[in-house]
């Protein structure tokens, strides 16, 4: 017996558009953490997670049944937030050094709705420091620790979805672990 | 290994915690942990930074999110069925498109072919009439003789085949003598045959 995404796979390869809400229902909530926690933005989030389904939907009929559903759709989504951030990335870089003037740095203008009511939802300042601890941690170590603390994926798991060795998937952590305890040491 | 380098634990502090350091490596961390008090502060220090990271509450996706997603999928999902049968059968699919393209390659020459056109070796001893191809009597032609959009009379002598393409043979005269055979060619897909097997004549014997 196939795994149930994997059913629910070829059902909608076959046009059935019950089977891949399902697939959504499965995996919408999982999706939108990871880009959440990789963006550090709502409505990023929700474009990375739809944007992510797209694909699946239309690649549905290059999925590849000896692996794990899970990693090929987190597959999509990491690397889908890692495009964001880059982008954006590229985008303030040019911002900044157009708008000197107004005397706004890169940093100021990055996208962040820590200020909105939103971010309320933490509810301790705990919880912020550790959200900023976790948004400040470098593109390449993010990925990592995302997916290891935050969706619970073994190293070998993240070696498939980031498509590295085990080796360096290990090595990331440690050191995304050490820069966050750096981050956080004299806060907590 | 009694008195373990520092460096040395840290790095199977970080193993202990991915879950991934053997037992008897976790009990020399250990000791090492009972002697080193910097060893021990930063040991607790990662362990609290895990513990801490794994708090963060799930951020559950907006109720509408799943509703945007499936209204934004391309609808009706397109039959995937020629796409990935094309996939699967790259050469079939190929000579597929080969004779799609031959054949309206052949169909457009035919369709262009509206003019008269004689072909053979012996052209002197033909008479043309508006497009009407005539060997006249007591004239002889040796060899093929080809018509493209016109119509034959053979009054003479024609030591050689006949062939009329889209187009009529009159009736023989009395006086008339063909030698070889008479072909007449009138749909596009008897005119691809013989321009297939001419093509291949041209091959096999160069000419």
């Amino acid at each position: 017996m196939k795994p149930l995404e994997t059913r629910l796979a070829r059902l909608a390869l076959k046009g059935d558009q019950r089977a891949f809400a399902e697939i959504v229902d499965l995996y919408k909530d999982k999706l939108y953490h990871l880009a959440y926690r990789m963006t550090g933005n709502r409505q990023e989030a929700e474009d990375v997670v739809q944007e992510a389904f797209l694909r699946v939907y239309k690649n549905l009929d290059r999925y590849d049944e000896n692996q794990k559903f899970s990693t090929w759709i987190y597959r999509i989504a990491t690397n889908l937030s890692i495009d964001r951030l880059r982008k954006r990335r590229a985008i303030y870089s040019l911002d900044a050094e157009s708008s000197d003037h107004e005397g706004l740095d890169g940093y100021a203008m990055l996208p962040s709705d820590d200020r909105t009511p939103e971010s309320e939802l933490l509810l301790s300042e705990t919880q912020r420091l550790i959200h900023e601890a976790i948004a400040t941690l470098p593109v390449k170590y993010k990925s990592v620790m995302i997916l290891r603390y935050l969706q619970d994926l073994s190293l070998q798991e993240i070696s498939d979805v980031l498509d590295m060795p085990v080796t360096t998937v290990k090595t990331r952590v440690h050191r995304g672990r050490e820069f966050l305890r750096k981050k956080l040491e004299h806060k907590l | 290994m009694a008195d373990m380098k520092c460096n040395v634990a840290v790095v199977f502090m970080h193993d202990y915690l991915d879950g991934d350091l053997a037992r008897e490596e976790a009990k020399q961390l250990q000791e090492h942990l009972g002697q080193c008090p910097s060893c021990y502060a930063r040991y607790e220090s990662l362990e609290r930074t895990d513990a801490f990271v794994r708090t963060l509450p799930i951020e559950k996706a907006p109720e509408h999110l799943a509703d945007r997603i499936m209204k934004s999928l391309p609808s009706p999902r397109r039959p995937a069925a020629w796409t990935s049968w094309v996939r699967r059968h790259p050469a079939v699919s190929a000579a597929a498109i080969f004779m799609v393209v031959m054949l309206s390659s052949f169909v457009a020459m035919w369709n262009q072919d509206q003019e008269l056109s004689v072909t053979g070796p012996d052209l002197e001893h033909v008479v043309i009439e508006g497009n009407k191809v005539i060997v006249p009597e007591g004239q002889k032609f040796s060899g093929d003789l080809t018509v493209v959009n016109g119509d034959v009379q053979v009054l003479g002598d024609l030591d050689g085949n006949l062939t009329v393409i889209d187009g009529n043979v009159s009736p023989l005269a009395s006086t008339a003598h063909i030698a070889g055979e008479i072909k007449t060619i009138d749909r596009a897909v008897d005119w691809m045959w013989y321009k297939v097997s001419s093509w291949f004549g041209t091959l096999a014997y160069g000419s």
